[in-house]
């Protein structure tokens, strides 16, 4: 009982980083429907930097700001280079773009950083945990979880409550009608991607931290795991994209511990057939989004 | 006639062959004029290439769902050649503990290709049908992220399965019996890479796959089954792109994790989408050309600009002329195409077709007008009590139908009468929640809409849906290759006739996204009639027509159902149309039938009147 408890707190810890990630997807998905495969770069970027300013003498305190500023920066400075200029493409040329924009930050690193494993500290509490009773839990996890709640509370409130959340939910529900009503779509999709940004932002703090480390590829487990996320809870709906996450955390930790220890190391494949049958028997996801073909 | 053995048979194999001798010519020139063993692993590299990139092709480009599968399904072929392939005697040496006894097998390269061949389509198949069930269609989003979770189980199982594939670090390295001398089997299997992939495309299951990718829901509406030709795509790719993975790692002499991964996917990707993705010659020149682009890019990252002949010291571009320069250079062509050029270079033009068009169409010559059918087959549609509800609104309540073949039945209303609603419960596109209906007494309620036109009730759409990409004869040719199969036992009017017949003759060969209005709706009448329908149903055929062209088309509808002999259902909102077309009318209101009768019966309706044409009209 104590270790199904602990797993489930592990679970929702890593859940609630993943939540984070597909959230950003699921917002830039709504107002684009582009799902975008570069949304581990908001990550990568910021992890470099971090990797840059504890080598001229940062640290955590003034690291974290810097990680979601960069993030926020480089998805707004990324939409306006690139995703601008396939807006109202197909859906083949806009994932075909972020997976371009993926490949040439991921280069870019390899051309003029390195190949090689870049080092970051991590922070001192980052491997204490509270003993309550015979359950021992990780503070970064509790961390995780409390920070993930706070934010989500936020963009909930900024979704439901304000002007800018209500315009992003009127153009991600019908985008040219928005436009008819006034919503600028420019300020708009930015916003998507600020908001997007900024998710990720505070995803990478935890992503970084827990990794203590950035190579150029290290997008790509964040990006895979948000998209995933997305699809899990349901492509369209932003409730869908954090269920989801958490979900896919709760299964790989309570799959590890279950796994015999000889294929233990097969987890993440189980994951993904168990993502498979998911799709097969409910290919919508879990809230899945009614989709209306029009004729 | 819409199977032309010299078409879809002997151009593309001649198209085929030519591609094959420019590609390969092309590398042994730039070989012979080199003259190092590097420049003859970078042609060999290019032919592996060539084939793993026309096998993604048959199915990516026909169907136009993106897949980063495929390199995934490339690593599963890899492996499965490699353990069966390699000597006992260096298995022992890499992966001692090998699961199922194999590491005392061998067997000859040949054969390990087939066996790879063939476990790889199983996997397929599993994968289809998931990519199936998430109603996979052109561009969907959810299929994609399905191949790239295969990608990564792949290449995850590849990792931490050491004993099968000597995991992450050593690989495997081997000595297979023979080793690869020469190319002999590269070039073979690139020929038949090409050959499958032209003979493919101009298949009755490629050209209703190209369908679906063009326009999904009308592909449905003209009886094509989306999911089935997906499926035929998606073997017959992954069984090519197994082929080419094999060599690869024949040909490299091991095999990693990583060389079945992201790197690999985006540069075959790339190679695909530069050239042009929807056809095969498309593929080959982006593999051509980013082969080159990135052989040039390597050595400019290596020696600047001295690969010119001219050395720097201290070059300005430096900073860019750095090594890995080849893998910026990839991500960057991608997004650059996507911007600018999102269909590649070639966009959708073929070799083989083009060819033809220069020297097989001077044969043509136009039909004749069609006369219409001595008889009628009978045929009886009957809707009764179709309810429908969305949310509280009741869109329908009660609502039916009857007609013959033979006769013109139109179906008039004001706007959210419940005209479309119903057009699209009897086509299968909406489920009623009460009701049934009928063709000769056999039950088409519920049934998928593609079912529904094999049955011989036909659809034309209010907001044009033709096959953009596809000429005018190839979209009416769609049509007739499902009525050949499903329509047999009515007759048959050739593609051309039809053609002619809709005043199309002169615009045979333009694409259908090219055609202007008027234009587009006669193909669509063609298309439609191509299907032998029993019942024509026409959604708003006038809509956007000047007066004058909906007088004209009453004519040409009329001339079409009798050439084929179906009875037509019109739904419009236009009074003056209707009545000059029907020979019956039923008068929609408010989701139930208010009345029904012959024009002038209508007409004097007084409840008409005042429903339809206002309280004005009715005093």
């Amino acid at each position: 009982m104590e270790g199904l408890l602990q797993n489930v707190i592990d679970g929702l810890g890593r859940g609630s980083i993943y939540a984070l990630l597909a959230l950003g997807v699921a917002v830039v998905f709504g107002i684009m429907h582009m799902l975008n495969f570069a949304h581990g770069e908001l990550i990568t970027i910021p992890g470099y930097l971090t990797y840059w300013a504890f080598n001229n003498g940062w640290n955590w305190f003034t690291v974290i700001p810097l990680i979601v500023v960069s993030a926020v920066l480089s998805s707004l400075l990324i939409e306006r280079i690139a995703f601008s200029r396939v807006r109202g493409a197909t859906d083949f040329t806009m994932l075909l773009t972020s997976f371009g924009v993926h490949f040439i930050v991921s280069a870019g690193f390899l051309l003029y950083v390195s190949a090689s494993v870049k080092p970051i500290p991590r922070p001192g509490w980052f491997a204490n945990t509270l003993a309550m009773g015979s359950l021992n839990i990780e503070i970064f996890d509790l961390v995780v979880i409390g920070v993930t709640a706070v934010v989500l509370a936020g963009t909930t409130w900024l979704l439901q409550r304000t002007m800018f959340g209500l315009a992003l939910r009127a153009a991600a529900s019908d985008f040219d009608t928005a436009r008819l009503m006034g919503i600028k779509s420019d300020s708009v999709i930015r916003g998507a991607f600020a908001l997007s940004g900024f998710l990720a932002g505070i995803a990478g703090i935890f992503w970084i931290m827990r990794e203590g480390q950035v190579t150029p590829t290290a997008g790509i487990n964040p990006m895979l795991q948000g998209v995933l996320a997305v699809l899990i809870g349901g492509l369209g709906s932003l409730r869908g994209a954090v269920l989801g996450g958490l979900v896919l955390g709760l299964a790989e930790v309570l799959l590890r511990s279950w796994l015999p220890l000889s294929i233990q190391n097969l987890t993440t494949g189980f994951v993904f057939v168990l993502i498979a049958l998911l799709f097969i028997f409910r290919p919508g996801g879990l809230l899945s989004v009614p989709q209306v073909e029009r004729v | 006639m819409f199977t032309n053995s010299r078409r879809d048979v002997a151009f593309p194999l001649i198209g085929a062959v030519t591609l094959f001798a420019l590609l390969f010519g092309g590398g042994l020139m730039y070989q012979t004029i080199l003259g190092n063993g590097s420049a003859q692993r970078l042609v060999t590299t290019m032919l592996v290439d060539a084939i793993i990139v026309i096998g993604i092709q048959i199915y990516v480009g026909n169907t136009g769902i993106l897949s980063f599968g495929h390199i995934g399904f490339g690593a599963i072929a890899g492996y499965v050649f490699a353990v069966f392939a390699i000597s006992p005697a260096e298995k022992i040496k890499r992966i001692p503990m090998a699961p199922f006894g194999l590491t005392d097998v061998e067997v000859p390269p040949a054969v390990a290709i087939a066996i790879a061949v063939v476990i790889t389509v199983l996997f397929a198949v599993v994968v289809g049908i998931g990519l199936a069930r998430s109603g996979a269609q052109s561009g969907s989003v959810a299929a994609t992220v399905i191949t790239l979770a295969l990608l990564f189980v792949t290449h995850e199982v590849a990792k931490s399965w050491p004993e099968l594939t000597g995991g992450n670090r050593g690989g495997i390295s081997f000595a297979i019996g023979a080793s690869l001398q020469g190319r002999w089997p590269i070039v073979a299997a690139l020929i038949g890479a090409l050959v499958i992939a032209r003979l493919y495309g101009q298949s009755r299951s490629g050209r209703l796959a190209v369908a679906a990718r063009e326009d999904n829901l009308a592909a449905r509406a003209m009886g094509v089954n989306p999911l089935v030709q997906q499926m035929v795509a998606l073997l017959l790719s992954v069984a090519v792109v197994s082929v080419g993975s094999a060599l690869r790692v024949w040909q490299i002499g091991s095999i990693l994790p990583d060389r079945f991964f992201f790197a690999y996917g985006m540069l075959t990707l790339v190679m695909l989408i530069v050239g042009g993705r929807n056809s095969v010659t498309g593929a080959v020149l982006g593999v051509a050309v980013m082969t080159a682009a990135r052989e040039l890019a390597r050595r400019l990252g290596q020696d600047g600009f001295e690969v010119f002949g001219i050395g720097l010291d201290g070059a300005p571009l430096d900073w860019i002329f750095r090594e890995n320069l080849n893998s910026v250079v990839l991500g960057v062509a991608m997004v650059a195409f996507m911007i600018w050029r999102p269909n590649g270079i070639l966009e959708d033009w073929e070799f083989d077709q083009w060819l033809y068009r220069r020297v097989g169409r001077r044969t043509e010559t136009k039909p004749g007008r069609l006369p219409a059918l001595d008889v009628i087959p009978d045929a009886q549609f009957s809707a009764s009590g179709i309810s429908v509800s969305f949310g509280g609104f009741q869109a329908l309540s009660d609502a039916g139908i009857t007609a013959e073949s033979g006769e013109v039945v139109g179906i008039i209303g004001p706007n959210g009468a419940g005209k479309t609603t119903f057009v699209n419960v009897i086509t299968g596109m909406v489920k009623p929640s009460g009701g049934q209906f009928s063709i000769d007494g056999d039950q088409l309620t519920g049934r998928p809409s593609f079912e529904l036109s094999r049955r011989g009730l036909v659809r034309t759409f209010q907001n044009l849906r033709l096959f953009g990409a596809l000429t005018v004869r190839e979209n009416v040719e769609t049509a007739a290759l499902v009525a050949q199969e499903h329509r047999g036992h009515r007759t048959l009017r050739d593609v051309e006739s039809l053609i002619a017949e809709a005043g199309l003759w002169d615009h045979r060969d333009r694409r259908a996204r090219e055609l202007d209005y008027g234009n587009s709706r006669r193909l669509e009448l063609a298309r439609a009639a191509a299907m032998a329908p029993s019942f024509l149903l026409l959604d708003e055929p006038t809509s956007g027509m000047s007066d004058s062209e909906s007088i004209a088309m009453i004519e040409q509808v009329r001339h079409m159902a009798a050439t084929v002999g179906a009875g037509v259902i019109v739904i419009d909102h236009d009074l003056g149309f209707i009545t000059g077309i029907s020979d019956r009318i039923y008068v929609f209101d408010q989701g139930s039938v208010i009345a029904s009768g012959t024009p002038t019966e209508v007409q004097a309706n007084p409840r008409v009147q005042a429903a339809y044409l206002g309280s004005a009209a009715a005093r």
